[in-house]
């Protein structure tokens, strides 16, 4: 792993950055998936393993929510960097509990953030809607522009407060082996928890429950001959 | 068709994609202004109003309602046309991006992890979507385009509705077998008790949220359960 000097933390912010305006600004390109998300930062801590890991636990979080129209959801992104500091350079079996720990808090903090910004849209919206009314096409450049700098800064505030706390956890958190393990055992549980009922919920009883099941068939029999 | 990328740009409750849109239309309605200023006015006014459709498929009304405008046609059509589009884009899209092809594409991922792809399974995941998505964005803004207010019929007997239907059974198929796969990732090393515990725990999660929904979602069941065992552990039980 590689230490975690300003030349590392200063990329892992600008990624933060980036995944955070991946959700829903822009370009929606599935960077913010924590799959990619998670390894990428891994990948710049030194410890891909280590964000493959966390990045997987994470994506069966993400699978339990369907990002549609109005719903509120956690932004698993710049949670899922920060919570890949807390955990790189130990073994995931004993690092990973307290990594999600840390990005789950962050993942429900940015999902309200999220919030924050679409009302802060609004209300510059509000302002500028006799221009708007007017087809003053200036007023809908600045307002996008504005839109996408509040997503931004969101992303960045997120990263640069989870890794701040990250860092606080490698530093003061020192818990026993025992804790770790279960604490990592807790996080595998729930996170498998969220990808089921991600999955029933989208299959219902429909066919395409015949088809989750038959896909679960083929995953355990795989998982045996593996 | 690159500012359909940051369609969602200005989201917010009130005109949801309404300004995004507005921005993708400027390019597209510039023309106008040098033949008809007044009409170039209200068309840029009309793009920024309220609309609410699935982002990857926002190209459709786009393109419809800028040709509407080029065709003159009268106002309060091209947002009814607008209105008319909403509900079938956003359900379409939704089904096609959210509930098919990205949890397909990401089971596909996780197995490719397990199965020891690493980067390659990242790398996989991203290429395949971003080139379906771009493109999906691209045949959307020319199929508005072209067919203006006939953009309904011209969707119905588009390769979509196809494609929704069997996309489902592939997202289904993929999560179906990602899931025991990862678990088997994690919980392997932990041996058949620990593997036990965390299927407990995975079981009283699905309970508890079924129950408890829509309050108790897994990620408020996850850290609960973690600060409750952070408890335990600390009274030394």
């Amino acid at each position: 792993m590689n230490e975690l000097t300003p030349g590392v933390i200063i990329p892992l912010l600008l990624w933060g950055t980036l995944v955070g305006l991946d959700l829903v600004s822009v370009p929606q390109a599935m960077i913010s998936r924590p799959l990619v998300a998670g390894t990428v930062a891994g990948w710049l801590v030194g410890d891909v393993h280590a964000g493959l890991r966390i990045g997987v636990v994470f994506e069966l979080f993400a699978l339990d929510v369907l990002p549609v129209g109005a719903v509120r959801y956690p932004d698993y992104g710049p949670a899922t960097v920060a919570a890949v500091v807390v955990g790189a350079g130990f073994p995931w079996q004993l690092g990973m509990g307290l990594s999600v720990a840390l990005g789950l808090v962050l993942a429900l903090l940015g999902g309200w953030t999220l919030q924050l910004v679409r009302r802060s849209n609004a209300r510059a919206i509000q302002r500028r809607a006799a221009a708007l009314a007017a087809g003053e096409s200036s007023a809908i450049r600045r307002l996008q522009y504005g839109g996408l700098l509040r997503d931004a800064a969101r992303g960045l505030l997120l990263t640069l407060l989870g890794v701040v706390f990250a860092l606080a956890i490698r530093e003061r958190v020192h818990l026993d082996e025992q804790t770790h393990l279960a604490l990592t055992l807790v996080a595998v549980g729930s996170a498998l928890a969220a990808a089921a009922n991600g999955a029933f919920r989208s299959s219902g009883r429909s066919a395409r429950f015949k088809w989750l099941a038959a896909g679960a068939g083929a995953g355990v029999l795989l998982a045996v001959l593996t | 068709m690159l500012r359909l990328l940051a369609v969602q740009g200005t989201w917010n409750y009130e005109r949801m994609l309404g300004v995004g849109m507005g921005y993708a239309a400027e390019p597209l309605l510039d023309d106008l202004k040098a033949v008809d200023p007044v009409r170039h006015g209200e068309a840029v006014a009309r793009s920024v109003e309220f609309f609410n459709c699935n982002p990857y498929l926002a190209g459709l009304a786009l393109g419809a309602t800028a040709r509407a405008e080029y065709e003159a046609v009268p106002g309060p059509q091209i947002v009814r046309l607008r209105t008319a589009l909403c509900s079938p884009l956003g359900a379409m899209g939704d089904e096609l991006f959210w509930a098919g092809l990205v949890p397909a594409l990401v089971g596909a991922a996780l197995i490719a992890v397990v199965l020891g792809a690493g980067w390659w399974a990242i790398v996989g995941l991203l290429v395949v979507y971003n080139g379906i998505r771009l493109w999906t964005s691209y045949w959307s803004l020319r199929l508005g385009l072209k067919s203006g207010m006939q953009v309904g019929s011209a969707i119905g007997t588009s390769w979509l509705p196809q494609a929704i239907e069997r996309v489902g059974p592939a997202a289904a198929f993929s999560i179906g077998a990602a899931i025991p796969l990862v678990a088997a990732w994690y919980l392997r090393p932990f041996g058949w008790s620990a593997g036990l515990g965390a299927a407990g725990i995975a079981m009283a999660g699905i309970a508890l949220t079924r129950w408890f929904a829509p309050f108790l979602s897994t990620v408020r069941f996850a850290v609960a359960a973690m600060i409750f065992l952070l408890i335990l552990r600390r009274v030394g039980v």
